[in-house]
């Protein structure tokens, strides 16, 4: 991350930051600023759940089309710029997923189009790494099983039934195992926001 | 709210898991169906449950860092974009309907006008959410001195979808007239049960009914004041089963069957 000279982290969240503010004015033109600088991050998200092109970009279009029809949903008291169009991303990608014809999955990296060098600010837009560390570090607490099933859901947008047959077991069981890795990860990072 | 932690056999109803794992489960992307419309009417009702979801969305934002691929989207993505949400045009100029009879049929056909207008350019839905955008808070009227007024005349439409059937209940709000329309084609009453409709209101607090849908009918209701004055873009409707004639006084509202957000056409 650090070969080539770009934005630091600070400098380009400070930069989304503002212009999520000027969008929330109603300022069109920073709607183009936040495509510029969060379209890498987001195509990544929705192509890796869609694990199509098309569909792909089709749901990245309705992320920044909604994001500007509604630019007062986001509140930054509760949620980092990033964090915030990175969770909707996902989220109507995995709705455009549950609704669609779309088979999913991972996708290869031969599909996609290489990354123009001076692509400005993509990978300096992660989400806070402190809360990166701490996720994943209550995430390990959890059985292997549990934490594949867990990750398999979020990273590939599988439903409980796709997971059930994967692993083989019914669909019960897998419920279980998942609710109770989800109460036990909140029970984890409860206690790492109490420090 | 009980703790599932030690009851192994609680996963094969999905009835029996506290509210911060559902929410958990939600954040996921593992609910479907009926638990998902339950989940985003909780969300619209229940701030703790609101705010858990989010708390949840937050704990598993980094993991996209992972999903990060080196991948570029299209040139056309940010063309489709722009063409979408640019571009102000025409919006507005339509002539005013004759008042031609029913109020039904007039509304009706002033949606259909604007269903007209709205799929053969994008432009005067786009300029109409820009006007939208502007408002600051929850204000439906335009703000002043940045949008023509004319603009504040177009409808807003939400969709509101029953479960997985296939039905939908059209509901239509025109500024001007301070009514809305409802239609529930489709709908057959069940003999047991009526269905509210209710709106969202953003700060969190009580729904306001905007009354009983009249199963396979269009109805035009009026709207108080008070409930047009919180629409806008993006507001928020649920309907809810209720017990014959909608919700008594006194008795919490029933389960959340449908909902669905009003845009502008």
């Amino acid at each position: 991350m650090a070969a080539r000279p770009r934005p630091t982290s600070d400098e380009a969240r400070e930069a989304l930051r503002e212009a999520m503010e000027r969008l929330a004015a109603g300022d069109q033109a920073a709607l183009e600023d936040i495509y510029r600088m969060t379209r890498v991050k987001l195509f990544g998200i929705t192509l890796r759940i869609l694990g199509d092109r098309k569909e792909a970009e089709d749901a990245l279009q309705d992320v920044y089309v909604n994001l500007w029809q509604r630019a007062d949903r986001y509140d930054p008291a509760r949620a980092s710029p990033i964090s915030w169009l990175a969770t909707f991303a996902r989220n109507r990608a995995i709705d455009r997923l549950r609704t669609g014809k779309v088979r999913g999955g991972a996708v290869g990296i031969e599909e996609a189009a290489p990354l123009p060098d001076e692509s400005p600010l993509a990978d300096a837009l992660l989400v806070d790494a402190e809360q990166a560390a701490q996720i994943h570090k209550c995430i390990a607490t959890l059985d292997e099983r549990t934490r594949t099933h867990i990750r398999a859901a979020f990273f590939d947008g599988k439903t409980y039934a796709q997971l059930a047959e994967q692993a083989g077991v019914p669909l019960g069981t897998m419920k279980s195992w998942i609710r109770r890795g989800l109460q036990r990860l909140r029970t984890c990072l409860e206690a790492s926001e109490a420090v | 709210m009980s703790a599932p932690e030690d009851t192994p056999g609680n996963g094969e109803n999905g009835m029996d898991r506290d509210d911060p794992v559902i929410a958990a489960e939600w954040a996921l992307g593992l609910l479907e169906g009926e638990e998902l419309l339950a989940a985003r009417g909780k969300y619209a009702t229940d701030p703790a449950f609101a705010w858990r979801k989010e708390w949840w969305d937050n704990w598993f934002a980094p993991w996209t860092d992972e999903m990060a691929g080196a991948a570029e989207p299209g040139d056309h993505v940010w063309q489709g974009i722009a063409a979408r949400v640019g571009t102000p045009a025409d919006a507005g100029t339509d002539t005013p309907v004759v008042n031609n009879g029913g109020e039904v049929i007039e509304l009706k056909a002033r949606v259909r006008r604007w269903q007209w207008v709205a799929g053969i350019t994008s432009a005067a839905a786009a300029l109409a959410l820009a006007v939208l955008a502007f408002a600051p808070g929850n204000a439906p009227v335009t703000a002043p001195g940045e949008a023509p007024p004319q603009l504040a005349a177009a409808p807003m439409v939400a969709t509101v979808p029953i479960g997985e059937t296939g039905l939908r209940l059209d509901v239509t709000y025109i500024p001007e007239s301070e009514k809305m329309l409802i239609a529930a084609i489709g709908l057959t009453a069940d003999g047991v049960h009526d269905h509210e409709l209710w709106l969202v209101p953003d700060n969190g607090g009580a729904a306001h009914s905007l009354g009983v849908v009249t199963p396979g009918s269009v109805r035009s209701m009026s709207v108080p004041a008070e409930v047009t004055a919180q629409l806008h873009n993006g507001s928020r409707l649920i309907l809810t089963r209720e017990p014959i004639g909608g919700k008594p006084e006194g008795v919490d509202a029933g389960p959340v069957v449908a909902e669905g957000a009003f845009s502008q056409v």
